[in-house]
């Protein structure tokens, strides 16, 4: 049972919020876009 | 017996299945908002071809439609529904995007005036909502989730409020149908009103960044209206959703003081919590774009992938609003919430008012 909590805690406190994702890859988005890898993106 | 309970909680397998779960929805999301898009541009040719008088319906309207007849007549199938919930994530990487359009010394210069303005808004609304609750005799906590939702941040606010103050799910769940009913009326009421008003697009963006609860509504409001008026109504909008921490920080030390929820330890690490991480991704794209770290071109790439993200979204909004759904939750907090949001909306539109006729906006 101690073994459930304790990775039970472990995951918890790595998992990133839906608001921290949405900037991670609106980022790397940015950063894809400044190297170079996406030179045009139509609308 | 223990590990046989948790073994599935690391399965490395789990990350990969939920992103396959989530793939039909996104489609389902590109789908309805690439209709959108294509229904403006070819319904405006097409009656423009056949000299019919046709009103130029933008992309945003059209995405919104369409999911709502989906949402209210077939209905979104179970496989699509996680799908269409990230709808949210969508909305918050086209801010982070957007700020790519904003040079930091704009944002000072008109997020100091959103500011102030954003500061009667909250007060004068969570006064407003908690007097209305009272007089309809709503329970404290729902009250609480009302005034929060409309004050602040709609549906972010409330799911944050209820789990700082131990309110009952039904409350929430009232409250989230309120401000989502509501908010679906201001998408087709602001427009309409802004126009006849002849608000201009600085004054039209902040009144729906300031009136419109919702994030996502909120930036469709104003894209409805105009490109400028829409990058307004998100900043103003960012602001507002930027206060969520001290607000409900603030509700949090009151009930517990009267014993009805856990005490607050680190006050400090409860504000990081609770503040809206896109806000500060917002600003970090928009000082690199200012600082030049992004061309002309790639601010330009920048801006319409933005638009391809908030394209998901406002056909997201449309897909997830169900209003029988929203019907069983009951009268009374809608009407609450209805009659206090009339009234914020009333309000916001004379501090807007107020502000281009001082600032000759």
């Amino acid at each position: 049972m101690s073994t459930e909590v304790a990775v039970g805690k472990t995951a918890s406190k790595w998992k990133l919020s839906l608001d921290t994702w949405a900037v991670l890859v609106a980022f790397l988005l940015a950063l894809l876009v400044r190297t170079g890898v996406f030179k045009h993106i139509p609308w | 017996m223990a590990d046989a309970i948790t073994v599935p909680q690391v399965q490395p397998v789990q990350p990969a299945l939920r992103f396959l779960r989530v793939v039909p929805g996104i489609l389902l999301l590109a789908a309805v908002g690439y209709a959108g898009k294509l229904l403006e541009q070819n319904v405006g040719a097409y009656a423009k071809a056949h000299h019919w008088t046709f009103p130029n319906i933008e992309y945003v309207l059209w995405a919104i439609v369409l999911g709502l007849v989906i949402s209210n007549t077939v209905g979104v199938p179970e496989i699509f529904r996680t799908g269409v919930a990230t709808y949210e994530f969508w909305l918050k990487a086209g801010i982070v995007l957007l700020g790519a359009r904003f040079l930091l010394g704009d944002i000072l210069k008109l997020g100091g005036v959103s500011l102030v303005l954003v500061a009667i808004e909250i007060v004068g609304s969570l006064a407003f909502m908690t007097f209305l609750g009272r007089l309809f005799k709503l329970k404290p906590k729902l009250t609480t989730l009302l005034a929060v939702g409309s004050a602040v941040c709609g549906v972010s606010a409330i799911i944050a409020t209820k789990g700082a103050i131990e309110a009952d799910d039904e409350d929430s769940s009232f409250s989230i149908a309120a401000i989502l009913a509501l908010c679906a009326l201001a998408l087709f009421t602001f427009p309409v009103i802004g126009h006849f008003l002849h608000l201009s697009d600085k004054a039209y963006g902040l009144w729906a960044g300031l009136g419109v609860d919702n994030t996502a509504e909120a930036t469709a409001a104003g894209a409805l209206y105009s490109d400028a008026a829409g990058k307004l109504a998100v900043l103003v909008k960012s602001t507002r959703n930027a206060m969520i921490g001290f607000v409900v920080l603030a509700y949090a030390i009151y009930w517990a003081s009267k014993g009805q929820a856990q005490a607050v330890g680190n006050k400090a690490a409860f504000l990081w919590e609770k503040f809206p991480k896109f806000v500060l991704g917002f600003l970090i794209i928009s000082a690199l774009a200012t600082y030049g770290f992004f061309n002309k071109d790639q601010v330009g790439a920048l801006a319409n992938l933005s638009r391809w993200a908030f394209l998901l979204t406002f056909a997201g909004v449309g897909l997830r609003t169900n209003f029988s759904e929203m019907r069983k939750q009951g009268l009374r907090p809608f009407a609450v919430g209805a009659i206090g949001e009339v009234a914020i909306a009333g309000f916001t539109l004379a501090l807007v008012y107020g502000a281009s006729k001082i600032f000759g906006w």
